[in-house]
Order: C-alpha cells, then sequence, then structure tokens
C-alpha cells in the first residue's frame, strides 16, 4: 500500500505541464501522420472541387452537343468528350457531387439508424435487446446486392433520382453498425459511473447519449470512414451495373458504365479512365484517413 | 457443438419464411404483373385477359398465391421462364456451373496467393519485399472489383490480347476434350483474379499481422532454443496458429461470392447465375428472378451458420449458445 501511494506521488511531476484532453492527444496524433494528412488534403480538394462544380464552370451539363462528339484531350476540352459531345472533365467535378453526395448520405442515415438501434439494445437488454436484434439479422441475412437491385427496380418507375437510392441503401445497410454499436455498448454499460448515473436517477436517454455514447464514438467514427468508403463503391458500383442513380445524372459510376460499350473501352479511354483513377483514389485516401483516425484514437500506439 | 448447429438449421426455417413472404412481396411490388408470363402478350383482347387471370389464379387472395406459390417451390417446382421459354430449374442448372467454376476458382487462387505473400511478408516484416506486399495490399483494398476488371480487359483483352473479355468457353472447340476444359480456365482465370482481388488483400494482411504476432510468443522461443530449423518454425509452428482464424472467414467467402459473382459476371458477360440474375431483373422474368432471389439468400444463411460454427470449432474458448 505504501510503496503504492510512493509511486504514484512519484509519477505524477514527470507528466507533461499541461494535461492534454484526449482529443487533443488524438488531433496531434493525426496531424503527424504524413499519409493521413497527405489524403486528407487530397479528399477535401477533390470535395470542394466537386461540391463547387456549378460555380466553377459554367456549361450545361445536359445538353447533347453534336459538333463536339467523341474528341480526345485538348486544350479546349481537357479530358475531352464522350459520345453526346459533353466534356468529360465538367462531368467527372459533377459526378463526385453525386457519388459523394450518396457516399456522405448513405453514411450519415447508417450510423445514425445503426447507432440508435445498437445503443437501444445494448442498453436495455433482456426481450427489447432480442427482438431488435432478430430484426437486425434478420437485415443482414440478405444479400445486400440482390435487394438493392431489386428494390431500385420497384421504386424505379414510380421515384426517381438520387435519394432514392440513398433511401434503398440505407435501409438495408444499417445492420452492421448496429450489431458494432450493440457488442460495445454492452461492455461499456458494465462500468460503474453507468451504475452511478443510473442510481443518482439519470433517464435511459440522458445515461445513452451522455454517458454511453462518447465512450463508444471512436468505435463509430472508425466505422464510419470505412462505411464511408463502402458506400461510395456500391454506389458507382450499382451505377456501373445500371441499377444506380439514374443514366442521365452524372456519376462516376455513371461514367465508366459507358466502358462497357466495347468500342468506347477500347476506342475511347479518356472517357471511363479519368473516373476509374479519381474514384481509385479516393477510397485509397478514405482507407489511409480512416487508419490514421484509427490509430489517432487508440491510446495504446505511440507514433 | 451438435446440439448447437441443430439449433442453428432449425433457426434458418423461419428466417427463410420471412425472406419468402419479402421475395413474394417485392415481386408483387414490382411493375408488371409477376406471374402473367403465361399471357401472350399479343392478344390484348380484355375478356381473353381477364380469363387468363381467372386460369392462372391471379385473381385470387394474395394469401392464396404466396401459399401456391411457396408450395410449388418446396417441391422444386420454381416456375417457367418468361423470357427463355423454359423450366427455371433448367435455367439455373445450365448456368450454375460457371458460376460454381469461377467461384472455385476464385477461392482456390485467392488462399494460394493470400498464403504465399503473407507467409512471406510475415517472415520478413519491415523489408523491401514486405513494404511491396504492403503496397499491394492497400491498393487492392482499395480498387473497386468493377474497376480493376474493366482495366484488365483494357490492357491484358483489348491491349495485348491475352485474354478473351467474355463468355465462358471458346465456341469452337468441341465438348470434352482438353482443349474445352483449358479454353474454360483461359475464360475463368481473370473474372476470378478480379472477384477475389479484395479477399487476396485482406487475407494477406490478416496472415502478415498474425505470423508476426505469433513470432513473438513463447512457443517460438522454445521452438528455437531447441535448435528447430527457421524454415520449420514457420512452416509449422506458427502457420499451424496462424490458419485457424483465417479458416472462419470460409464462410464469409460464400457471402462474398454472392455479391462479387453479380459485378463481375457483368463485366466480363459471363453466363453465370449472376449475370442470369440481372437480366431477369431488366427483362421483369419474374420466375427466375424469384428463385435466385430465394437461393442467394439461401447461400448468404448458409454462409453467416458455416462461419458461426467454424468460430466455434476452431476456437473452444467461444461457447455457442
Amino acid at each position: 500500500m505504501e510503496a503504492l501511494t510512493e509511486k504514484n506521488t512519484n509519477q505524477t511531476p514527470s507528466k507533461p505541464p499541461k494535461n492534454m484532453s484526449p482529443w487533443a492527444i488524438a488531433r496531434r496524433k493525426f496531424v503527424r501522420n504524413k499519409l493521413a494528412m497527405t489524403s486528407s488534403v487530397f479528399l477535401l480538394i477533390v470535395m470542394i472541387a466537386s461540391f463547387l462544380a456549378p460555380y466553377i464552370t459554367t456549361v450545361d451539363i445536359s445538353r447533347v452537343n453534336l459538333g463536339q462528339m467523341s474528341l480526345p484531350p485538348s486544350s479546349e476540352h481537357w479530358l475531352g468528350t464522350d459520345k453526346s459531345g459533353r466534356d468529360v472533365f465538367v462531368r467527372l467535378l459533377y459526378g463526385g457531387r453525386v457519388s459523394l453526395l450518396v457516399g456522405l448520405a448513405c453514411t450519415f442515415l447508417i450510423v445514425v439508424f445503426g447507432t440508435i438501434v445498437g445503443s437501444i439494445a445494448g442498453y436495455f437488454g433482456g426481450v427489447v435487446d432480442s427482438v431488435l436484434m432478430r430484426f437486425t439479422d434478420f437485415i443482414l441475412n440478405f444479400p445486400f446486392l440482390v435487394f438493392v437491385i431489386v428494390l431500385n427496380a420497384i421504386l424505379f418507375g414510380h421515384l426517381s433520382g438520387v435519394w432514392v437510392l440513398i433511401v434503398v441503401i440505407s435501409v438495408l445497410g444499417w445492420g452492421g453498425v448496429a450489431r458494432l454499436v450493440r457488442s460495445k455498448i454492452l461492455s461499456e454499460k458494465e462500468n460503474e459511473y453507468i451504475l452511478a448515473a443510473i442510481s443518482i436517477g439519470c433517464r435511459p436517454s440522458k445515461v445513452i447519449i451522455k454517458h454511453l455514447l462518447p465512450n463508444v464514438l471512436s468505435t463509430i467514427i472508425v466505422q464510419a470512414t470505412i462505411l464511408f468508403a463502402t458506400m461510395i463503391v456500391a454506389e458507382s458500383g450499382l451505377s456501373y451495373l445500371g441499377f444506380g442513380v439514374p443514366t442521365e445524372v452524372p456519376s462516376w459510376g455513371n461514367m465508366l458504365s459507358t466502358s462497357r460499350d466495347p468500342d468506347v473501352m477500347q476506342n475511347m479511354p479518356w472517357t471511363w479512365i479519368p473516373p476509374a483513377i479519381v474514384l481509385t483514389l479516393t477510397i485509397l485516401s478514405i482507407n489511409f484517413i480512416g487508419e490514421g483516425i484509427k490509430d489517432a484514437l487508440n491510446p495504446k500506439s505511440y507514433r | 457443438m451438435l446440439k448447437y448447429t441443430l439449433r442453428r438449421i432449425l433457426g434458418m426455417i423461419p428466417m427463410l419464411f420471412l425472406i419468402s413472404v419479402v421475395v413474394f412481396t417485392l415481386a408483387l411490388a414490382m411493375p408488371g404483373d409477376p406471374f402473367s408470363g403465361e399471357i401472350d402478350p399479343n392478344n390484348t383482347d380484355p375478356e381473353y385477359i381477364e380469363e387468363m387471370r381467372e386460369k392462372l389464379g391471379l385473381n385470387d387472395p394474395l394469401h392464396i398465391q404466396y401459399a401456391r406459390w411457396i408450395s410449388n417451390f418446396v417441391q422444386g417446382d420454381f416456375g417457367e421462364s418468361t423470357r427463355y421459354k423454359m423450366e427455371v430449374s433448367d435455367l439455373i442448372a445450365e448456368r450454375l456451373p460457371n458460376t460454381v467454376l469461377l467461384g472455385a476458382t476464385s477461392l482456390v487462387i485467392t488462399y494460394i496467393l493470400a498464403f504465399a505473400m503473407g507467409m512471406y511478408a510475415g517472415r520478413k516484416p519491415y523489408t523491401l519485399g514486405d513494404h511491396f506486399i504492403g503496397g499491394f495490399n492497400y491498393f487492392g483494398l482499395a480498387i473497386p472489383s468493377y474497376i480493376a476488371g474493366v482495366f484488365a480487359i483494357y490492357i491484358f483483352s483489348f491491349q495485348l490480347g491475352w485474354i478473351p473479355f467474355q463468355g465462358s468457353v471458346d465456341i469452337t472447340v468441341e465438348k470434352g476434350t482438353l482443349e474445352y476444359w483449358l479454353s474454360r480456365l483461359h475464360h475463368v482465370i481473370t473474372p476470378a483474379i478480379v472477384l477475389g482481388l479484395l479477399n487476396i488483400a485482406s487475407y494477406t494482411q490478416f496472415l502478415r499481422n498474425d505470423i508476426i504476432e505469433n513470432s513473438r510468443k513463447d512457443f517460438v522461443r522454445t521452438a528455437r532454443a531447441k535448435g528447430t530449423p527457421e524454415g520449420k518454425i514457420y512452416n509449422r509452428h506458427i502457420l499451424r496458429n496462424s490458419i485457424i482464424p483465417l479458416i472462419t472467414f470460409l464462410g464469409f467467402d460464400i457471402v462474398n461470392l454472392v455479391n462479387g459473382a453479380i459485378i463481375t459476371e457483368a463485366i466480363f458477360t459471363y453466363p453465370g447465375i449472376g449475370q442470369l440474375f440481372l437480366n431477369s431483373v431488366m427483362n421483369q422474368d419474374y420466375p427466375v428472378l424469384m428463385t435466385l432471389t430465394m437461393m442467394f439468400s439461401f447461400l448468404v444463411l448458409v454462409g453467416n451458420l458455416i462461419a458461426d460454427i467454424l468460430y466455434g470449432v476452431v476456437d473452444p474458448r467461444i461457447r455457442l449458445d
């Protein structure tokens, strides 16, 4: 006992003079990670360029220009034009808008819904838990791609547009997050501070939001970055197959799907190589950022 | 263990029932009549259509329609394809071997490459070779399969002419000969690599990290102290421990193959069940669509079951109850 107290008092002065919050430590670790920082800058540039597309160019993207069909890259059209005479560079910017929007919106909806279901199931346990988890298992047992394609085919005639795809993907995609959050909440709620919070009369909603969620937030953030990449891949994969966003809306997947025409693939590589490269680099940078965040939030790693 | 397995298999029945209800509802909600393929589209006489609808039972209450569909389905009568005008079971039997070949080749390539690269990188971590493999892994994890597929076709098929870009076999070769099988292998190899790319990368990374972790454990020090050759330590002592977690991925492989086959077969216009599924959605070929959706769901259920059971088999500490 004595030795322990002595050890504690000895250790105090050796700590850094200013106590940093866990978030500040994480931020410092992340900023020092060169790969993650480069990726962040790249992703930021892609995002800003995409979302400001209407202000960067004034070209009408939907107009078919018969005079400028299938032109190779030149100083006038940086990346050439496609079979309908539309500028590939401009479409790339607008396509990024749609692809990133779908990715962000799906990630947001999935994380919010998955977290709500997972935290309620994990906190209350018992019957609530079994009912919610059976439902989650039910959703997880659907082959994701198959059902997104079928649902999209049903809704296609009635409702169209990007939001249909976002809702369909989100409805079928939240199971994994719910399971993850539940398992984290289950182990976290065994701690004494939760018992203390309940014993002083905190309502369940307050215990979950104020006490439990902040402690599982790091897991959720890491999961969200993985989801963001997965959802962008899902959107462009579906659009490539012709079951994603409507074909008249430019998205990276729709631009890639022009390569299904052997003539376009062989003779007009400038129309599909740029979206392929931008898409791959975006996914790569999101993966690096995710790894950087995971590393930064892990108190055991010293980098 | 046996009790758990049996209970899980029994637990699949209500899940399959729910999925069949969902599939039936979705088919009803799709544009057009799910069972109207029997009606001659050229005859627009309303009386004829009404008569046929009555005869086909489309005017019956929904639960009766469902009961009829599911009882036929369970007995193996999946109906007739409205597009190909043949029994769905025959149609699937014709396409399934292609997909099975694709999936099996993909699994074999995945495991061979993942083991070779993972064992090398795990044995010599932080060397040039390890960094090279690590770079490949980051790339493999980031590049979506359809982009890899498109580039593979562009480079190896159109520029170099090494591989065919569509089909499952050269139509000029005679069936059953060695040439026939070589041609099939030639057609399947690139789609199989593209299909397995993500798994190759993630399994390699997993095996590498596990080998590095295991090589610091006490049993390795003991083996070294006894004078066991380094090769034997890595290939026998460590590998045996590192394979265990990898085995549990087998169940998830089935799930991945179901999703991956649809995209890969579309890129390479490979005539398997993934392509059949996409065509059935596009042509509103409901009997095929419903059967394949049920089949894919069943495979995913089985895949998840295998994954859960293997967890228990390889790690007795996980209590399954």
